[in-house]
């Protein structure tokens, strides 16, 4: 296998496996690039593309498997500086470029050209050469740019040099499109196109099945952390993709599946006309007493943007909120005294706090409730709270001076969860609610929303995870870039017709 | 059981505190037999009354993430305003100390709406207001140091004793439980550790970060007025110069008692014994007769031990990867 000869394959992955002390999440898996390809890897969230990645590039190493790159084994041990060296190149959205820096500084940063002779940069020298790769590639760019000044498309521009300039023959590019709009999307699509024509293969990971279908030489599709199949050529057509990777039929007792209609109930939120520039473009919808509206969509859909903007964390350009019948115009501390719940997407950032004990954080959501009209806390009532919120979800250890930022995910959320749930609640918004989530702790998230809905709590809740999506709801709403695409209102939905619809095949297709 | 050890938890840091206090004097009193006097001690807790009255207020930009430099020179300023208040403009001494109060509130008003409001971050903020207020002490003073002879009553603050006690360490501990009180006992308090702790996760749980953190400020620049007025009252001085570099044994208390300069958490009580550790160190160097240049030497060596201590690494652990690291290289190869 490692001869010298040049295989046509660039990099040929076999047998992957890999688990974080636990689950597995990868389990023998193949994956091989041709030499000049664009090859799509797709997945529902879970499936394991980003651990693959991340093996690829020596972020995280694998448990067994061989992996060979142009011909060199690359070992167990690999890095990300050795993953450079070979040639492989991620291209992140803006994370790896320094900011206040020029496009020259970054695309030569470590590799600076000096002046001859002395340990000084060759500014000059320096900006030519990365004014002379622009216009190889007749980029919208100019050498001394600034980087905080350029819109996030071309900062992916200068990402994408910054990777020619290192000779990368392998670029990654992980849900590139997510914050382009259509037309910096297809601007980018022409790059890589140009990149496939200089012999650089390229590895795209999307969930928008048009853009895949439009690319694409090769399709991988995983599943559960193995490989289902990979597609090529006249294989490749988004419903057969969106098949391979739901890849299984509904059977009768999933019952859960079902539609509720609950249109008939009191109206708690109605949503009129809402607009935010670049985020949301006209949004309406009802939401009733005790009923789960699910929100499907892409990442960048505008799901997360419309929570944030009803829970009044930004303002909205246009349209209206009324809450109980009456005009709302939200901010947080209104909707907290109104009987909203908030539980953000991201836990560890906008969560919890992690360096104080549960008390502490159930607490400071109640302050209202547990003290005196001259502002003293009752420690009493705080602890009894706490202990309410410790016994109805369950929370391990069941111990209130324990720091949170110890506990499991799981039990982490349960804490972000619990300091709603012991309020007069009416409202609840979930963004990802079992993200970095065990099973079980899982499922006890989702009998707790079942519970809520029972007790008359109207409930939002946003999920990629379709499953999840699908159980928990009784109507869903599907966004696709900023707008109200789709809405599944009755009958059994399947996570197949969610994703066609979050990819913007609406109606097409048999089934 | 569980109510116990979960008390003597929540105390630990104080307590591992006062072992090392009660440790200080053991070593203090060995090796100089003039330590463990009445006069002597007395003259300690003297001397770190003013420390620990600023940091009863100084403590809670700490305990946001952030922190105020201008301790020292507002204390300064308010000094000399207090005298001009009553000796130049003949103020009733009362009605001064509160004209006084009402600025230093008003200075520590703009450092908190400058940090959140535009964004400018605190250390900045609070050093560009400790040289500003020092200009202005020294421009309303005209850079002398100022006598001040009257009004009795306003001397007896620093001064005065009740049941033989100075008065300036009875401010000092009111302070000190009210200050208790409003970080451990209040909504405020909640917020102020939560604001430090995560800011987001405070805010999208209905805290108003700014207006917590401006409140944080104004209440520093309070206690370090009060420590300013208790300083010219017991120095009969207004003086520019008096306080300076007492902000970073406010800093040294802080941190030595244990409250992170990372913010979410933070102990009065932990600070008082900081305060008064640094008072001995000081103490401890004059009785050894040692020149005063060891006096911000040793300071600064508690601020790093302290901070090192307080960052919970083990200090063995990183010397041996330390020197472990050449050979492990080699091994390697």
């Amino acid at each position: 296998m490692s001869n010298n000869v040049k295989s046509d394959l660039l990099l040929e992955c076999r047998g992957i496996d890999k688990n974080y002390n636990g689950p597995q999440v990868l389990s023998k898996v193949d994956f091989s690039l041709r030499r000049g390809e664009i090859h799509a890897l797709v997945g529902e969230n879970g499936a394991g593309k980003s651990t693959l990645i991340k093996i690829v590039t020596g972020i995280t190493n694998r448990n067994a498997g061989t992996i060979v790159f142009d011909g060199h084994d690359v070992p167990v041990e690999h890095n990300k500086n050795a993953s450079e060296k070979l040639g492989i190149a991620v291209i992140y959205q803006e994370l790896s470029l320094i900011h206040g820096m020029t496009v020259a500084q970054n695309i030569f940063l470590t590799k600076e050209p000096l002046l001859p002779g002395l340990p000084f940069i060759d500014i000059k020298k320096m900006n030519a050469m990365a004014q002379e790769m622009i216009e190889k590639y007749g980029f919208d760019l100019k050498a001394t740019d600034i980087i905080d000044k350029l819109p996030i498309a071309q900062r992916q521009t200068v990402e994408i040099l910054k990777a020619l300039s290192n000779k990368a023959s392998l670029m990654i590019m992980d849900e590139p499109t997510s914050s382009l709009t259509a037309k910096e999307s297809e601007r980018l699509f022409k790059i890589i196109r140009m990149l496939k024509a200089e012999g650089i293969t390229v590895v795209y990971i999307s969930h928008r099945m048009e853009e895949v279908y439009d690319l694409s030489d090769r399709v991988t599709v995983l599943r559960d952390g193995k490989l289902v199949s990979v597609l090529e050529g006249e294989e490749i057509t988004p419903a057969e993709i969106i098949r391979l990777m739901i890849g299984r039929e509904l059977t009768e007792d999933e019952s859960h599946h079902k539609m509720v209609d609950k249109r008939d109930r009191e109206v708690v939120l109605e949503v009129k006309n809402l607009s935010a520039e670049g985020k949301l473009n006209d949004v309406s919808f009802k939401l009733h007493k005790g009923e789960v509206l699910g929100f499907g969509g892409l990442v960048g859909s505008g799901r997360t943007e419309l929570m944030r903007a009803i829970y009044g964390i930004d303002a909205f350009d246009a349209g209206e909120i009324m809450y109980l019948g009456k005009t709302y115009s939200p901010t947080v501390e209104k909707s907290i005294a109104s009987g909203f719940g908030f539980v953000p997407e991201e836990r560890r950032l906008q969560g919890i706090m992690g360096g104080i004990s549960i008390t502490g954080n159930i607490g400071i959501a109640n302050l209202d409730s547990i003290s005196s009209p001259a502002g003293f806390v009752s420690r009493d009532k705080e602890l009894e709270r706490t202990q309410t919120a410790i016994s109805t979800l369950n929370i391990k250890p069941a111990n209130p001076d324990h720091l949170v930022g110890n506990l499991s995910g799981g039990n982490q959320q349960k804490v972000v969860v619990g300091k709603w749930l012991i309020r007069d609640l009416k409202l609840l918004i979930v963004d990802e609610p079992t993200v970095g989530v065990d099973i079980g702790a899982k499922e006890e998230m989702y009998q707790t929303i079942d519970r809520l809905s029972r007790e008359g709590v109207a409930v939002m809740v946003v999920s990629s995870d379709l499953p999840e999506l699908t159980r928990l709801s009784d109507r869903i709403i599907v966004l696709r870039k900023g707008r109200i695409i789709k809405e599944f209102t009755e009958g059994v939905v399947t996570e197949e017709e969610v994703l066609r619809a979050a990819s913007g095949i609406v109606e097409g297709g048999a089934k | 059981m569980n109510t116990k050890s979960a008390l003597f938890k929540e105390h630990m840091v104080e307590l591992r505190l006062f072992g090392v206090l009660l440790g200080l004097m053991v070593v203090l009193s060995l090796i100089s037999d003039r330590f463990l006097t009445v006069d002597n001690l007395t003259n300690v807790l003297w001397s770190v009354c003013l420390i620990g009255i600023m940091t009863t207020g100084a403590i809670y930009a700490p305990i946001t993430g952030g922190i105020d430099l201008s301790v020292a020179s507002m204390a300064a300023l308010a000094g000399i305003l207090a005298n001009v208040f009553m000796n130049t403009l003949g103020m009733n001494w009362i009605v001064a100390i509160l004209i006084t109060l009402v600025i230093g509130a008003g200075i520590g008003w703009l450092n908190g709406v400058v940090t959140t409001k535009f964004l400018v971050p605190a250390f900045i903020v609070t050093m560009a207001a400790k040289t500003y207020l020092f200009g202005v002490a020294m421009l309303v003073s005209n850079g002398d140091q100022i006598t001040i002879m009257e009004p009795a009553p306003f001397l007896q603050i620093g001064i005065g004793k009740l049941l033989g006690i100075p008065i300036p360490i009875y401010i000092m501990f009111t302070l000190v439980i009210l200050s208790h009180i409003l970080l451990k006992k209040t909504v405020f308090g909640r917020r102020t550790i939560a604001v430090g702790a995560n800011e987001v996760a405070a805010k999208l749980t209905g805290v108003n970060p700014d207006r917590t953190r401006i409140i944080v400020y104004t209440i520093s620049s309070v206690t370090a007025t009060i420590a300013g007025i208790v300083m010219a009252s017991l120095t009969q001085q207004a003086y520019a110069m008096n306080a300076t570099g007492y902000e970073l044994d406010v800093i040294t208390a802080i941190v030595v008692g244990g409250t992170s300069l990372m913010g979410g958490s933070g102990s009065v009580v932990g600070a008082l014994i900081g305060a008064v550790m640094v008072g001995f160190i000081n103490n401890g160097l004059n009785l050894l007769d040692m020149p005063s240049a060891f006096h911000p030497i040793a300071t600064g060596i508690v601020i790093l031990v302290a901070l090192i201590m307080n960052q919970g690494v083990s200090v063995p652990a990183v010397l041996k990867k330390w020197f472990a690291r050449p050979g492990a290289a080699e091994a390697a190869k």
